[in-house]
């Protein structure tokens, strides 16, 4: 691992980002640390309302009200995001920085042809002529493996299937050469068949450009085929974080343990699934210890008191390997 | 075993109707030609991509939908001619349990009203006999009988899916239809009805239609499995067989699309070419071979035929290669 020499592109510290809704404040994000090196791809799981959304969108300022970006550190390349104004930040929005999203079909604006949202990327980045903007996005086109891509520059949105349309955000989001490309589960609207070409397109691009790539999913098995390293996120908190062989192998914190016991595995041949009890809590009435001690199954035969009264931090437990639980900690409160 | 649902060479055509005087500009070929035995007691996989058919034909075995030819057959009785009257009496005995637990139940209702609709059509007017049953599904399915009073916003995804089921389950039907129930679902609850369903079908001893994208959750819960592309089944057999043995190179390809969570096996993937052709303008031939890594001549004229693998059990493919 090269990591020793490569400064992270994007580093997150201490990132907390609250919804302040009419029943309290929902902590969506509540201190969330992250790292990604460029050329690598940093993998984000979790199960809906865990966060990992926002936190994607407190990177890009993208948080609509009621949210607020309460806390933090965001640096890009050195700099913190979090002061710039939102002019600078829209500089630096698709150019240095670019995010791909779960549904092409309402991410692409509908009456403006495929051809066209490409160009528009130089045009406002770049201010170059609309004659060599139109020559370069019918280039991206290909590059994103398009077929007949000069006919297809004038599809509009509509014509496109989902696939396609999927390959002209990637296209969009990449015509820039950005640093780092945010993908909010860039494959989860689309077929198995579709969903490996782009999973597929989005490496190949990635390895070329050496692009850092925070790769967003709900999905275990997208992440352990794509991701260099790996973040679990729990009601707001990363709870695990590791590479990727790591985190599979051996999984430390309870929550990844009982989450990959709990998935159907092709080939596997599983009895009964594990199940995890109960639900997350609520994010606007958060439990004072470990948010996972109601669910957790080790807790119940370690019986640490420290589980129900305070919050444990996210700490080493192996080379490159961190959890947040008090199991692993030599002095529990 | 015996067939408990025979279907026969059943076919659904939607017209597509363009322009102001809606002039019939084609038809979208949803289901093709099908014929498949479901056994009593099993539980058959259903799995394709979006737009395949799977959905349409679920509700065609069920006649949500009227065919365009062919026939099925419940118990040996034809559901298809059936009159209102006889198709009433067999309703009760198949049901189905929908993808979004979100919009198949009734706001405005308390969730006990939902699932005793289905006693009061088939004439249960009792009051205190629907209590009763509502309260015993509820309960079979992991709910309280108290829950019957509270409306659809009170609960979970995952509660709600069970209030489906139960909704499904009270009029003890032998078939359901099990239309991607978990499919709207995060993992870890998706897990607790995969287990519920399981469990339901062993102890009630159902026939299920389990109807899925992915092919994870169809081998964990199918004793056999039919594969679907375009309005047709390329692939059907036991599910060991087909997720070993694969032999339809659509098959092969998604299963080796199906992202696996284990790190070490990142190796070579089979990466189809294109999209779905739409099924309004299918390829000739076989319609799998625009995509077919191995397609022959006979491919691009001639529609393969399903045939027997030479094995000991069912095992049919539609694919000239196969053999």
């Amino acid at each position: 691992m090269n990591t020793a020499t490569d400064a992270p592109v994007l580093s997150v510290t201490g990132l907390k980002t609250w919804f302040h809704t009419r029943d309290g404040i929902a902590k969506s994000v509540d201190g969330v640390d992250l790292e990604v090196q460029p050329g690598k791809v940093l993998g984000v799981v979790g199960e809906s309302g865990c966060g990992k959304s926002v936190t994607a969108l407190s990177i890009m300022r993208l948080i609509p009200p009621p949210g607020r970006i309460e806390n933090g550190q965001v640096l890009f390349k050195g700099e913190d995001l979090l002061s710039l104004s939102p002019t600078e930040m829209a500089k630096l929005r698709g150019e240095h920085i670019s995010m791909i999203f779960q549904d092409p079909g309402s991410s692409l604006n509908p009456v403006v042809t495929a051809g066209n949202q490409i160009a528009e990327m130089y045009e406002i980045h770049r201010q170059t002529a609309a004659r060599a903007n139109q020559d370069k996005a019918i280039e991206m086109l290909e590059k994103v493996g398009i077929p007949d891509p000069g006919q297809r520059a004038s599809a509009y949105p509509h014509e496109l299937s989902g696939g396609m349309a999927q390959r002209v955000m990637i296209a969009m989001a990449l015509a820039c050469e950005p640093q780092l490309l945010i993908a909010d589960e860039p494959t989860t609207a689309l077929d198995v068949t579709i969903q490996s070409q782009i999973l597929e397109l989005i490496r190949e691009l990635q390895e070329q450009t050496r692009t850092a790539v925070i790769l967003i999913t709900h999905d275990l098995g997208v992440v352990a085929q794509m991701a260099d390293r790996i973040a679990v996120m729990y009601a707001g908190e990363v709870v695990e974080e590791s590479d990727v062989t790591n985190l599979f192998d051996e999984p430390r914190h309870p929550y990844t343990r009982q989450l990959l016991k709990s998935i159907p595995v092709l080939g596997a041949n599983q009895d009964d699934l594990a199940v995890i009890p109960g639900r997350v809590p609520s994010l606007v009435d958060l439990p004072g210890g470990c948010r996972f001690a109601a669910r957790c199954e080790a807790r119940t035969e370690v019986g640490l008191a420290a589980c129900t009264e305070s919050r444990p931090p996210l700490e080493a437990v192996g080379t490159g390997h961190k959890a947040r639980c008090w199991m692993y900690l030599d002095n529990p409160p | 075993m015996t067939a408990l649902i025979q279907v026969d060479r059943l076919s659904k055509h939607f017209p597509v109707h363009v322009g102001l005087l809606r002039r019939e500009a084609g038809a979208v070929q949803a289901v093709s030609n099908i014929s498949l035995d479901i056994h009593r007691g099993e539980t058959l996989g259903l799995v394709g991509e979006s737009g395949c058919g799977k959905s349409t034909l679920g509700r065609l075995v069920i006649r949500l939908l009227e065919p365009t030819s062919g026939t099925v057959r419940f118990n040996g009785d034809d559901l298809t001619h059936a009159s209102r009257e006889q198709l009433r009496k067999l309703r009760r005995r198949m049901q189905i349990i929908f993808q979004d637990p979100y919009s198949s139940l009734d706001p405005r209702s308390p969730v006990g009203n939902s699932i005793a609709e289905g006693l009061r059509v088939h004439g249960i007017i009792n009051q205190s006999e629907q209590h009763e049953k509502v309260g015993q599904i509820l309960d079979r399915v992991g709910l309280q009988s108290a829950h019957a009073q509270r409306f659809p916003h009170e609960f979970s995804g995952g509660q709600r899916q069970r209030i489906g089921i139960a909704r499904a389950l009270v009029l003890q039907p032998d078939f359901v239809v099990c239309d991607e129930p978990v499919s709207a679902l995060d993992v870890s609850v998706q897990a607790q009805v995969l287990n519920l369903l399981r469990q339901l079908q062993r102890e009630l001893e159902l026939t299920l239609l389990f109807i899925s994208h992915n092919l994870a959750v169809v081998e964990h819960l199918s004793d056999r499995v039919a594969v679907m592309y375009l309005g047709e089944i390329v692939e059907i057999t036991d599910r060991d067989t087909l997720y070993r043995e694969a032999q339809h190179p659509y098959t092969k390809a998604l299963l080796s699309a199906v992202p696996v969570p284990n790190p070490h096996l990142r190796g070579e993937k089979i990466i189809l070419q294109g999209d779905v052709p739409s099924p309004l303008n299918p390829p000739p031939g076989c319609k799998f071979h625009p995509r077919c890594p191995i397609a022959m001549d006979a491919c691009r004229t001639t529609a393969p035929t399903p045939i027997q693998m030479r094995r000991p059990v069912e095992h049919l493919v539609a694919c000239h290669a196969a053999g």
